[in-house]
C-alpha cells in the first residue's frame, strides 16, 4: 500500500507541472505546417504508419546526462500518459495488435507505430497522449532506468562481444565529443537522472518547431490533418542546434583492447570519412564499400576471404554507414542518421589463436582495395548488384517511410533509394576509385578488441610477431602462400599506442 | 537483367481485408507433383517483387544419431558450396548479379532457403535453386572449412544467457526426443563435424527429397506460368525421402530442476517450462493453450503488471507457448533483479498458474487476446518475403496452407472453460522443468 500512496502523490505533482505547459501550448495553438509532414500514402494498405519524428538525440544529452535523450524516448513509449497508467496503455493497446517504440540515436528520435486500419480510431489517441501528454511517473523512470542500467551493467559487456567491440570503438573515435557515448548514456549517469531531468528535457525538446510527422500507408487526409493539428498543441520553440561533432585526428593505428574471459575474440575497426549520402561521391564509395564487405552478405570480399576460403568465422563486413543492431538485422535501419559518420570493418568472433591473424587480413585487405582499386569486372558486378539489392532495404510502407525521413534529415533532394539506384546505372569506375582513395586511408586507424589476455596480444600486435595460423584441415597451396604474407603484414602499432580496459569498467562514467 | 521500374518503391501495394471467415487474406495455389514435391503459390500486387522460399521438413528434431547434432544447421551452411553445374563461387556471383537477397535458417523443425528478388529474375532462380536441391556437389575440404565457420556461429551464440539457458532447459527436460539439444547442437557435436563427411552426403540423400519439401512463390507472379516452370526443373528430382526414426519422449513423471552458471554478469533468469502438445488444430486443448500464454503471463496479464510495473521485482517476463511438430515446452521466463527474489517471483507464476486452473477467465480478455492475434498475423503479411515467412512454419509442420484457417477458426471457438482445461492439463508439476541461470557476481 505504501508503493500506492507514494504513486497518488506523484500524479498530483506531476499534473499541476503539465496543466502549466498544456496552458503555454494552448496559447499558442497551431497547426504544423506542410514542411513539417513527410508523407507515403500507398492506398491500398490496409494499414497505417506513423513516424513522429523529434530532433533530437543522445548529442543534445547535457554533460553528467548521459542517456537522458534515450530515457525520455522510453519514458514516452513505455510510460503513463496523463490519461491511462501504463498497464492501462497495454490493455487497450493490446486488442488493436498496435503498438509504438521510441528510437533514440545520437541525431534523432523517432516514435513509429503502425495499426491497421480497422483499429486507427481507437490506436490514434493512444498514439498521440503519449508524445503529448505524458504523466511522467517516478515508477515508470525508476523501471526504465533499471532496464537502461541492465544493459549497461550487463548486456552490453557481456551478452555479445561483437556490439560490445563496435561500441567500444565509436567511444573511441568520438571521444569528448557529443558523439561520445552509447546513446543509453553510462552507468553513472543514468543513475543520476531525476524525474525533473525528463521533464526539463521534453519540456526544451519536444516542441512543436523540433517535430516533423511522417505518415504512410493506407491514411486518410483527415488523420493526417488532426495530426498536424494535435502536434500543433506542442510548446513552441526551438533548442539550439548542436554542431557536428569534430573527432580528433587519429594517428597511427590506436588500439583499445577490452580484456574480458573471452572464448574468441571480437574485432572492429575504422576512422571518420567526410562524406555523407545523397552525394554522387557517397554512391562511388558505397560501390567500393559493398565489394569489401556487403553487410550480411556472401558477395562480401571480406567474407570470402576469411569466412569462405579460411573458415575463421560466421562473417565480416564494412561499413560507410552507422549500422546500429548489426548483429539482428539483415539490412540497413533507418533513423539512425549522423552528420558524422566513420568507415567501419566489423570481423565477426574468431578463434583466440586467429586474433592476429585475422586483424592483419582485414588490414590487408583494406590496403590492397586502397592501393589497386576495383577492377572493371568487379565494379560491374558490384554496381549491378547494388542497383537491384537496394530495392531489399525497404520493401514495407514503415521502412519506406522511415527512409524518407532520412531523405529530410540529410536534405536529399528526392529519393535516396532511388538515387542510389540510378547513380548505379551512371557512375564510373574512375569515380569509385577515385572516392575510395580520398576517403579510405589505411594509416591512421583506431582499432577495437575483445578478447583475453590482452596483455599478451598487445605485445604480439607491437613486437609484429609472426601470426601463422594452423588450420585443422588441408588448404590448397594459393591459399597458404598467401597466409604466409599475412602472417607477416606490419601492422605499425606502437606500444604507447595500445590501452587495455578491463571490461567491467567500460560504460561506467 | 531488366531494371525495375523507377517508381516501383513508391506503389508496392498491399490488398489484405480485415479478418473475417477466413485468416489468411491471399487466394493461394497448391499443387502436388508426382515426385511428392508441394507447390503453392500466392499471387499478390508487390512492385514487382518475388519470394522465393524452399522449405525442407527437417530440423535438429530429425538429429537422431548420437555425436551428430546439430547437423542440420550446418547442413543448411553446405547447401551454398554449389553443384557441377554452379559451383559456389558460380551460384553466388548470379544471386549478386540479380541482386537477390538470399539466405537461409534452420529451427528445430525445419530449415528454410529464401530469396527476395525482382520477378524477372524467376525463371533463373527456378533453376538455380531446383539445380542445388538436386546436384549438391561439394569436396571434403570446403565441407571442412565451413565448420570452421559453424564454429564461429556457436562462439558467437554463446555468450549469449539466453542461449545457455535453452542449452540447459532441453537436455533437462528432455531424455528421448531430439528436441533435447538445441539447433546448434552439442559443442563437441559442433567441434567434430569436420569428421562427418560421408555422413553429410547421406543427410542430403535421406532428407533434401522433393517428398519432403514444399516451395512457397509469393509475390508478382503468374500462377500458371509459375507452376510451369516448377514442373519443368523440379521434375526429374527423385522421391526418396526416410522418415527418420524419432523416439517420442516418454511422459515425464516428476518436476525437474537444474541451474546453470553464466561466466559474465548477468541478472538472473527463471525459466519454467511444461511438456505441451504438438501442432494440432483439432486439438481444443492445444489452441486453447495458444491462447493461455498470453492471457496468464504477456503484457496484459495480472502477473505481469504486478512485477514488471507495479512491485518491478523482474525485469522482464515473457512467455513462449510454441508450435511445434512434436510436443514441445511451454516456457514462462523472467530476468529477476534480485537473485534472492527467484523463489518469490516462482511461486507468484505457480499462484497465477492456480489461478487460471481454479477459475474461467475474463470472457473480455480472452476476445482481446483473439483479436490480437489475428490482427497481429495480418499485419505481418506485409511483404512477398514476409507472407512466405510468416506461413514457412505452417508448411513445414503440415506440408500446407489450410491449417492457418482451421487454426485461427479454432481459436474463435474457445472459451473462458477451454482455458482452464488446457491449464490443468499442461500447467501440472511432473510435467515441468525449472531452470535458473545465474551470472558472476560484479
Amino acid at each position: 500500500m505504501t508503493g500506492t500512496r507514494s504513486v497518488q502523490i506523484a500524479v498530483l505533482g506531476t499534473l499541476a507541472g503539465l496543466a502549466a505547459t498544456m496552458g503555454t501550448a494552448a496559447e499558442t495553438k497551431a497547426t504544423l505546417p506542410v514542411r513539417q509532414v513527410v508523407e507515403l500514402p500507398v492506398r491500398d494498405d490496409p494499414t497505417v504508419s506513423f513516424r513522429i519524428w523529434l530532433k533530437v538525440g543522445s548529442q543534445d544529452d547535457p554533460p553528467g546526462k548521459e542517456g537522458l535523450a534515450s530515457l525520455v524516448g522510453d519514458v514516452l513509449a513505455e510510460g503513463s500518459t496523463q490519461r491511462n497508467r501504463y498497464e492501462k496503455i497495454l490493455d487497450l493497446l493490446f486488442p488493436l495488435a498496435g503498438s509504438y517504440s521510441a528510437s533514440v540515436s545520437a541525431e534523432m528520435t523517432v516514435m513509429a507505430g503502425r495499426i491497421h486500419k480497422d483499429n486507427l480510431e481507437r490506436y490514434y489517441p493512444l498514439l498521440v497522449e503519449a508524445i503529448l501528454e505524458p504523466a511522467f511517473k517516478q515508477e515508470d523512470l525508476d523501471r526504465l532506468k533499471s532496464q537502461t542500467l541492465n544493459y549497461l551493467e550487463n548486456t552490453l559487456r557481456y551478452a555479445g562481444d561483437e556490439e560490445l567491440g563496435k561500441a567500444v570503438l565509436y567511444n573511441a573515435i568520438f571521444a569528448g565529443t557529443p558523439y561520445g557515448h552509447v546513446s543509453e548514456g553510462t552507468i553513472a549517469s543514468v543513475r543520476g537522472i531525476t524525474l525533473e531531468d525528463v521533464r526539463g528535457f521534453y519540456q526544451r525538446h519536444y516542441t512543436r518547431d523540433n517535430v516533423v510527422i511522417g505518415i504512410g500507408g493506407g491514411y486518410g487526409k483527415e488523420t493526417l490533418d488532426r495530426l498536424r493539428a494535435d502536434l500543433g498543441r506542442l510548446a513552441p520553440g526551438k533548442p539550439p542546434e548542436v554542431p557536428p561533432p569534430e573527432p580528433k585526428p587519429i594517428r597511427g593505428r590506436q588500439v583499445v583492447i577490452v580484456e574480458k574471459d573471452a572464448q574468441a575474440t571480437a574485432i572492429s575497426l575504422g576512422f571518420p570519412i567526410g562524406v555523407l549520402r545523397g552525394s554522387r561521391e557517397w554512391y562511388a564509395l558505397a560501390v567500393a564499400n559493398s565489394w569489401l564487405g556487403e553487410h550480411r552478405n556472401s558477395s562480401s570480399h571480406l567474407f570470402q576471404v576469411l569466412r569462405e576460403v579460411r573458415g575463421l568465422n560466421y562473417g565480416d563486413y564494412s561499413y560507410i554507414e552507422h549500422f546500429p543492431g548489426g548483429g539482428h538485422l539483415q539490412m540497413p535501419p533507418q533513423n539512425a542518421a549522423r552528420r558524422r559518420q566513420i568507415f567501419e570493418i566489423w570481423i565477426r568472433p574468431v578463434p583466440n589463436e586467429a586474433r592476429h591473424f585475422a586483424l592483419r587480413a582485414a588490414l590487408r585487405e583494406l590496403k590492397l582495395l586502397v592501393e589497386r582499386g576495383l577492377s572493371e569486372p568487379q565494379f560491374e558486378l558490384t554496381r549491378g548488384f547494388l542497383g537491384k539489392y537496394v530495392l531489399h532495404y525497404a520493401p514495407t510502407t514503415m521502412e519506406r517511410l522511415g527512409y524518407a525521413l532520412d531523405d529530410r534529415f540529410y536534405g536529399v533532394d528526392g529519393s535516396h533509394l532511388e538515387r542510389f539506384r540510378r547513380t548505379m546505372g551512371e557512375v564510373t569506375l574512375e569515380e569509385v576509385n577515385a572516392a575510395l582513395r580520398r576517403h579510405l586511408k589505411v594509416e591512421n586507424v583506431q582499432i577495437a578488441i575483445v578478447t583475453r589476455d590482452a596483455k599478451g596480444f598487445r605485445d604480439a600486435l607491437v613486437a609484429e610477431a609472426p601470426s601463422p595460423y594452423t588450420y585443422p584441415t588441408p588448404k590448397p597451396d594459393s591459399v597458404l602462400e598467401e597466409d604466409r604474407q599475412i602472417g607477416t603484414f606490419p601492422l605499425g602499432i606502437k606500444a604507447e599506442d595500445v590501452k587495455i580496459v578491463p571490461v567491467g569498467e567500460l560504460f561506467v562514467k | 537483367m531488366k531494371p525495375i521500374a523507377s517508381g516501383m518503391l513508391l506503389c508496392m501495394l498491399m490488398a489484405a481485408p480485415s479478418p473475417g471467415a477466413t485468416v489468411f487474406p491471399y487466394k493461394y495455389h497448391q499443387e502436388t507433383l508426382p515426385n511428392g514435391l508441394t507447390v503453392l503459390v500466392i499471387p499478390m500486387e508487390s512492385g514487382g517483387l518475388v519470394a522465393y522460399w524452399s522449405v525442407v521438413r527437417t530440423g535438429s528434431r530429425d538429429e537422431v544419431e548420437p555425436g551428430k547434432s546439430g547437423f542440420a544447421h550446418f547442413f543448411e551452411h553446405m547447401m551454398f558450396r554449389g553443384t557441377k553445374k554452379y559451383p559456389g563461387p558460380v551460384y553466388d556471383r548470379i544471386v549478386t548479379a540479380m541482386g537477390a537477397d538470399a539466405n537461409a535458417y534452420t529451427t528445430d523443425d525445419y530449415t528454410a532457403y529464401h530469396l527476395a528478388f525482382a520477378r524477372e529474375s524467376l525463371a533463373r532462380v527456378v533453376e538455380i535453386e531446383s539445380d542445388r536441391f538436386q546436384n549438391l556437389d561439394y569436396a571434403e575440404p570446403a565441407f571442412q572449412t565451413e565448420a570452421g565457420a559453424v564454429y564461429g556461429e556457436y562462439r558467437k551464440d554463446v555468450t549469449q544467457p539466453f542461449f545457455l539457458l535453452d542449452e540447459k532447459l532441453r537436455d533437462t527436460a528432455f531424455d528421448r526426443h531430439t528436441y533435447k539439444h538445441t539447433t546448434m547442437g552439442f559443442e563437441a557435436d559442433v567441434k567434430a563435424m569436420p569428421q562427418a563427411y560421408a555422413y553429410s552426403r547421406s543427410f542430403f540423400r535421406r532428407f533434401y527429397r522433393p517428398d519432403n519439401t514444399v516451395l512457397v512463390v509469393a509475390g508478382d507472379v503468374e500462377a500458371k506460368a509459375t507452376l510451369a516452370l516448377v514442373r519443368k526443373h523440379y521434375g526429374a528430382w527423385e522421391r526418396g525421402y526416410v522418415p527418420p526414426k524419432i523416439v517420442p519422449e516418454p511422459p515425464q513423471k516428476a518436476e525437474r530442476k537444474a541451474e546453470v552458471s553464466y561466466p559474465g554478469q548477468t541478472l538472473p533468469i527463471l525459466d519454467v517450462a511444461y511438456k505441451g502438445d504438438a501442432l494440432d488444430p483439432g486439438n481444443r486443448d492445444f489452441v486453447a493453450g495458444l491462447i493461455l500464454g498470453d492471457l496468464a503471463f504477456g503484457s496484459t496479464s495480472v502477473l505481469y503488471k504486478d512485477l514488471v510495473i507495479r512491485q518491478q521485482k523482474v525485469e522482464f517476463l515473457t512467455a513462449s507457448f510454441p508450435i511445434n511438430r512434436d510436443p514441445p515446452l511451454l516456457e514462462i521466463a523472467a530476468m529477476v533483479k534480485k537473485v534472492e527474489d527467484v523463489r518469490a517471483v516462482q511461486e507468484a507464476i505457480d499462484r497465477t498458474i492456480e489461478e487460471f486452473q481454479a477459475r474461467p477467465t475474463d470472457a473480455g480478455r480472452l476476445e482481446a487476446v483473439k483479436r490480437h492475434n489475428k490482427y497481429g498475423f495480418l499485419m505481418g503479411l506485409d511483404s512477398p518475403d514476409a507472407v512466405a515467412g510468416s506461413v514457412a512454419r505452417f508448411v513445414a509442420l503440415t506440408g500446407g496452407l489450410d491449417v492457418i484457417d482451421r487454426l485461427y477458426g479454432e481459436m474463435d471457438q474457445v472459451t473462458p472453460q477451454d482455458v482452464v482445461r488446457a491449464a490443468r492439463k499442461y500447467l501440472q508439476p511432473q510435467r515441468r522443468t525449472v531452470v535458473v541461470l545465474k551470472g558472476a557476481q560484479p
